[in-house]
């Protein structure tokens, strides 16, 4: 009711005041009438009246500030006289807008990356019930294996946790007609995938359950890039046919633009799909359990089952088939993973270490500003304590002052947010492609209410102890000294020594932060990968089985194919090999020696098997460590020879000569008998297939006729530029088949600062932010001894008149910042001990405490900081005592 | 906007004041006369209090004002007691009257 009381009010401001005004008067006259009929003579009868008020502009106030309209009014006066004041000293804004701008910008953008990857919901129905389901053994480390079909089958008919599970397994494929042969990537999967997922394509119905079944599977699903890109976005798509490795395959859906599965464990490509396909089960998988693993396994929880109880139930029944079938699931556990958790795992800790690192710069920014303020709030005293003495309340003062900081952090913010546009697709662009997967940022409500929230934030946080600190000033005292000395004064400089020790050591967890992961980043970029990356281009060309259906037929196009590159100019070598290095991909088995005991298929020794092509140690550079590589003969047929690498024979060799060695490779067959024994006939030296990060492994080197593969990687050593000879290759594998694509170009070099990407990134992020916490920490420092300086102008007059020398002066100031630095040190380097430990899982070769690290950022900390407090120190030496008496 | 109970001379001003505009619309010099003469000089209203309660009850809807006329001719704002603050002028006055009692019991018992 009263509020339209209010509004009205405000509708009529101005009236009110005027009536306000107008009723005093007209009590004061009356007054002065009745005092002048008593006998007052006119003036004192006035001046009775007058008095009687008080305080008249007080008093208006008070009575405004019963009404909404008085609140309005009196918070748009702060706001103007705020603005007023920004606008007098425009350094001190600059300063302190810009300062604020990159602390919130800063903020905002990494709040905007952890947005899209932790908090955003995925793009499928009720994500939250959506699961992995991986296998895991205890013997490797490895905690998302992907799953055996034979397995799957048990799980989905044993489990009681799910209500339905899906199977994925990554093929290439070339895809031809309608253009350029091309490469794709094509999930193969269970027919039920889209309905697990609750995702419904953009066009068409999709799979039926039908397409699970054999001879009704030849059917696609495409993703909306590819529909766009290779089939213009044909709203008629739907029911027409494409050529898949050569087979018609009919149109069924187009997937949603948001959609993809990507789930980098299990990817057996590394790459996104383009289409999807339904993939049926031989009936020897159902039949008995040979097959390898192979497949990624997602599943939906039943409502009210908890991951926990899925985990359990999963367990329960891994244990059961490791009963069952020891050769095949010994020491095989079940691992049930969100998939949250599985998409942001890797992200997660490297997100919040930044934001942490932001939050930290914001709070050393705010210390900035507020200790400006505090400054700046000691040259306004005596006005403050004017406006105290005529009536201003503190808390009317303190809310002035806020206002004054608000306004400066909602301009700090709004600068920032838009520099978040801009600086978020600055760190898209620095990002690594496979790291932040984001098309681009969308400023979204959450986002603009965390930046608003940390604007606020900000802003109260650097405007309380200034505002506080005023409005509690004694004003008798201030205008007795003038401004000078006086407690409030004492206050401040305690205020602004303690945010200048808080933000050294803010900044020192910082830098020590970045200058560990700076010294991991270049013991990591110094690890020799094994061979040479140098001039290195590698390509992927896959065969599809309906053309080229027998190893024969693969091994002749491939010898083909080198021949031909061989011969094209600025090729110095070429070789092959079924997976590119460095890039984690690869297959691995158990091995037995033959002159060890036989034991459990599950419990042999593991290894990496690598088929390669001829002259690939010499292309590599890759050297002979004990007795030869592959002759040519072994390089055209099956001799039943392998070479080992010096990881292998350090781990399972104990020793023991390797040269002449038998030993089965599984790869063939799960039986022994299925497998030919390989004889040893050298050691290579280790290459660091997984990433530089990660200790060779044990592996097997075949050479190509022991074990066909259709797919193989392409290495070409150049002599100069590698991309400058894609073109003449791609001409020669034209001229061998027409329909054959060159996939995933890459030279070795770009894979090798691919899988750099992660550690780049963070450390580049971490060092930027670091590298701002030292500039803000010294503008910080530089700052107070400034100040002090200049308010200790006269006593330092003093000293030189009474003849303290230069160097006196000097130490005299010094001493100042030097405590301070040293605090500052003392408390930074404590936190940073502890905090440090959450970089761990993120450093190489390094200690989250390395002490060479920390010596180095503190004493770069000092220096800089010193250096700060020195500029202002020398002007100090050179106060002239004459000027400096006379100033007053 | 609501006042805190405890707060004696606030409460009390209003209940003067209402009390006296319950006799008649009046303005707000000649509250201040009437409780001071009504009080036979005892009680004596801070013109620095008296128009932010006034306004203060204008707000909450108890008192309405309107320009009118003085007895010798000045324009003054002239308040009026609303149902509303009828209604709360007798709600104070309760309260008042048991204060007081309350009050006399503990004086009369010590």
């Amino acid at each position: 009711m009263s509020w339209i009381t209010r509004l009205r009010g405000m509708l009529r401001r101005e009236r009110l005041d005027h009536d306000l005004d107008e009723e005093l008067r007209s009590h004061i006259e009356m007054r002065a009438a009745d005092n002048l009929a008593a006998g007052m003579s006119p003036e004192a009868a006035r001046y009775e009246a007058q008095k009687r008020f008080g305080n008249t502009a007080l008093l208006k106030e008070d009575t405004r500030n019963t009404d909404i309209v008085g609140w309005v009014d009196v918070a748009a006066r702060d706001f103007r006289y705020a603005l007023r004041m920004l606008q007098r000293s425009p350094g001190f804004t600059a300063v302190a807008v810009l300062t604020l701008a990159l602390g919130i910008g800063a903020n905002t953008a990494i709040f905007s990356a952890i947005n899209s990857v932790l908090l955003r919901p995925l793009p499928y129905h009720d994500p939250g019930s959506l699961v992995m389901v991986w296998e895991t053994n205890s013997q490797h480390p490895k905690p998302h294996n992907t799953v055996s079909p034979p397995n799957f089958l048990d799980w989905q008919t044993r489990n009681t946790a799910f209500s339905d599970m899906a199977y994925i397994a990554d093929v290439r494929n070339n895809l031809t007609g309608n253009g350029d042969p091309e490469e794709v990537v094509v999930q193969a999967v269970s027919a039920n995938f889209f309905s697990v997922l609750g995702v419904n394509p953009l066009l068409g119905t999709g799979f039926t359950p039908e397409n699970g079944q054999a001879g009704h599977d030849n059917v696609v699903i495409l993703s909306y890039g590819l529909w766009k890109d290779r089939f213009a976005g044909d709203s008629a798509i739907v029911g027409k046919s494409i050529l898949l490795n050569g087979k018609p395959r009919a149109v069924v859906g187009v997937a949603p633009q948001n959609f993809n599965w990507f789930i980098k464990d299990g990817s057996l490509t590394g790459a996104k799909p383009r289409l999807w396909s339904p993939f049926v089960f031989k009936q020897s998988f159902h039949d008995h359990k040979q097959i390898g693993r192979f497949l990624t396994v997602a599943a939906r929880l039943k409502p009210g089952v908890t991951h926990a109880q899925a985990q359990a139930e999963m367990t329960a029944i891994a244990a059961q088939l490791e009963h069952e079938y020891p050769d095949f699931d010994g020491h095989w556990g079940v691992n049930v993973v969100p998939l949250r958790q599985q998409i942001s795992g890797e992200l997660r800790p490297v997100l919040l270490i930044l934001f942490g690192a932001v939050a930290f710069v914001l709070l050393i920014a705010c210390a900035n500003v507020s200790s400006l303020l505090l400054a700046r709030a000691a040259s306004r005293e005596r006005e403050m304590a004017i406006r105290t003495a005529i009536g201003a309340s503190r808390w009317r003062i303190a809310r002035q002052l806020l206002m004054e900081s608000l306004l400066l952090a909602v301009i700090g913010g709004g600068i920032g947010v838009a520099l978040t546009v801009l600086g978020t697709n600055a760190l898209l662009a620095a990002s690594p492609h496979n790291l932040l997967d984001l098309p681009s940022v969308s400023i979204d409500l959450r986002l603009l209410t965390f930046a608003a929230a940390a604007t606020l934030l900000a802003g109260l946080l650097f405007g309380f102890l200034p505002s506080y600190v005023s409005a509690h000033s004694q004003i008798s005292q201030t205008l007795r000294e003038g401004g000078r000395g006086s407690s409030t004064g004492e206050r401040r400089r305690f205020a602004r020594s303690a945010f200048v020790v808080a933000q050294l050591s803010l900044a020192l967890v910082l830098l020590a932060g970045s200058g560990l992961l700076i010294r991991s980043f270049v013991r990591l970029v110094g690890v020799h990968p094994g061979f040479d990356t140098a001039h290195l281009l590698t390509f992927k060309v896959s065969l599809p089985q309906s053309k080229y259906a027998t190893d024969k037929l693969c091994m002749a196009f491939f010898q083909q194919l080198l021949a031909r590159i061989g011969a094209v100019p600025g090729v110095r070598s070429v070789t092959m090999e079924n997976y590119p290095p460095l890039t984690g991909l690869g297959a691995a088995t158990g091995v037995h020696l033959l002159n060890q005991p036989q034991v459990a298929l599950m419990d042999l020794p593991v290894a990496n098997v690598r088929v390669v092509g001829p002259e690939y140690f010499s292309t590599m550079s890759i050297p002979l460590r004990v007795g030869r590589l592959f002759s040519e003969q072994e390089m055209a047929e099956e001799k039943h020879v392998a070479l080992i690498n010096q990881a292998f024979a350090d781990k399972y060799l104990n020793g023991v000569n390797p040269l002449g060695q038998k030993a089965v490779i599984y790869m063939k067959s799960l039986a022994e008998s299925g497998n030919q024994p390989s004889e040893i006939i050298g050691v290579v030296g280790d290459v660091r297939q997984m990433g530089l990060d990660v200790a060779a492994e044990p592996t097997v080197y075949w050479p190509m006729p022991e074990l066909v593969y259709s797919g193989m990687t392409i290495l070409v050593r150049t002599s100069s530029d590698p991309l400058s000879v894609v073109s003449a290759i791609h001409n020669e594998l034209q001229q061998l088949d027409r329909e054959q694509p060159m996939a995933s170009i890459a030279t070795m070099d770009q894979l090798l600062a691919d899988s750099l990407s992660r550690a780049r990134f963070t450390m580049l992020l971490l060092g930027i932010f670091a590298a701002v916490a030292l500039l803000l920490a010294a503008v910080g420092i530089y700052g107070l001894i400034a100040y002090s300086v200049t308010q200790r102008t006269q006593e330092l007059g003093i000293r030189i008149a009474l003849g303290a020398q230069r160097r006196d002066v000097l130490r005299l100031v010094l001493r100042h910042g030097t405590r301070l630095t040293l605090l500052g040190l003392a408390l930074g380097i404590a936190a940073a001990l502890a905090i440090t430990r959450l970089l761990a899982s993120l450093l190489f070769g390094i200690s989250a405490t390395d002490p060479l690290t920390f010596a180095g950022v503190a004493a770069l900390l000092a220096f800089v900081a010193l250096l700060a407090c020195f500029i202002p120190a020398r002007r100090a030496t050179r106060v002239d005592p004459i000027v400096a008496l006379r100033y007053e | 906007m609501l006042k805190p109970k405890n707060d004696l001379l606030q409460g009390t001003l209003a209940l003067l004041v209402l009390k006296t505009l319950a006799r008649g619309p009046m303005h707000g010099y000649g509250i201040t006369l009437h409780i001071q003469q009504v009080s036979e000089d005892i009680l004596r209203v801070e013109e620095g209090s008296l128009y932010p309660a006034l306004h203060r009850m204008e707000q909450d809807g108890w008192v309405s004002a309107e320009w009118g006329m003085s007895e010798n001719n000045r324009r003054a704002r002239y308040y009026r007691l609303t149902a509303a603050g009828r209604k709360q002028l007798a709600a104070e006055e309760l309260d008042w009257q048991r204060l007081t009692q309350a009050v006399a019991h503990v004086l009369k018992f010590a």
